[in-house]
């Protein structure tokens, strides 16, 4: 059976181009930061920590702000905002990205500590790097969901 | 089977995302190094073969879209275009792995260049112009 072509309004266009492109920057972003960080525990590399730090701040974190911005531009174009219960896609989608702050913040938080012992005592960046890398993996996951739920327009 | 297509269609999207994520920070002067290189590398051929032969099903299987129309030509032009930089980029570094790590001008100009041709790729993909 195929689907018939879906035409949109000329107001939307603007904002799901953001929406979409900072989708995409805050995906590619959290790989970035998780691959640095899983190197940085499997060779002790303090210079891998530091550059996953760094991606989480310079990508993840206006990546995630973008987002969550142009989710409500977007939202309030299409007229879900002012509904009292939107369709699920949508729930999936606030859901994740909330979450996701967390995942961003607590990981930030690790990768940060890591840092900081690596400077201070010379230690490895081990286990705390690992946790880090594992929170933005989990968040990578969680993202693809999100793009499911929202291609899908799961009702 | 438009859901799958569509939602496979965007993940391939996204894992160019993640090529364009690392060659940024390698052009913002990061150190290329094996890990990144590598998961930069997969990501650019299952994403960019991804996003051509879902996108040609996706146009065959939607009623409305041909494959011939204006907006899909124009996606796999620039499709080929992008191919074409991402293998100076890639040759870039390939190179800076072997060598002293840090990326040529000629390979951050690739790569520049790459990403510009995505970002209208995703922009014919919204506005789908002509349509």
């Amino acid at each position: 059976m195929s689907v018939l072509a879906a035409i949109r309004p000329d107001e939307w266009e603007l904002p799901l181009f953001v929406h979409v492109l900072s989708a995409l920057a805050l995906t590619g972003a959290l790989a970035l930061a998780a691959t640095y960080l899983f190197s940085a525990w499997r060779s002790g590399e303090a210079a891998a920590l530091r550059l996953g730090l760094r991606s989480l701040l310079i990508g993840v974190i206006p990546s995630w702000i973008v987002l969550r911005g142009s989710s409500e531009w977007i939202s309030d174009k299409q007229g879900f905002a002012d509904l009292d219960s939107p369709p699920s896609w949508i729930d999936i989608g606030y859901m994740v990205t909330d979450m996701g702050l967390l995942f961003i913040i607590a990981s930030g938080v690790l990768a940060w500590l890591a840092v900081r012992g690596t400077r201070d005592g010379g230690n490895s960046p081990g286990s705390v790097a690992r946790a880090a890398a594992v929170l933005l993996g989990l968040l990578v996951v969680l993202n693809v969901v999100a793009i499911w739920a929202m291609t899908t327009k799961l009702v | 089977m438009y859901d799958a297509l569509l939602f496979l269609h965007v993940v391939a999207a996204a894992l160019m995302f993640v090529t364009v994520a690392v060659f940024s920070s390698y052009a913002l002067g990061a150190r290329v190094d094996g890990p990144t290189l590598a998961v930069a590398r997969v990501s650019w051929g299952v994403g960019g073969l991804g996003t051509l032969l879902l996108g040609i099903w996706l146009a065959i299987d939607v009623e409305g879209y041909d494959p011939w129309d204006t907006w899909i030509l124009i996606a796999i032009a620039l499709w080929f275009v992008a191919y074409g930089a991402s293998e100076a980029a890639d040759r870039g570094g390939r190179e800076a792995l072997a060598g002293a790590g840090a990326l040529a001008q000629q390979a951050v100009a690739a790569h520049w260049v790459r990403t510009a041709l995505v970002l209208l790729l995703l922009a014919d993909m919204i506005w789908k112009p002509w349509v």
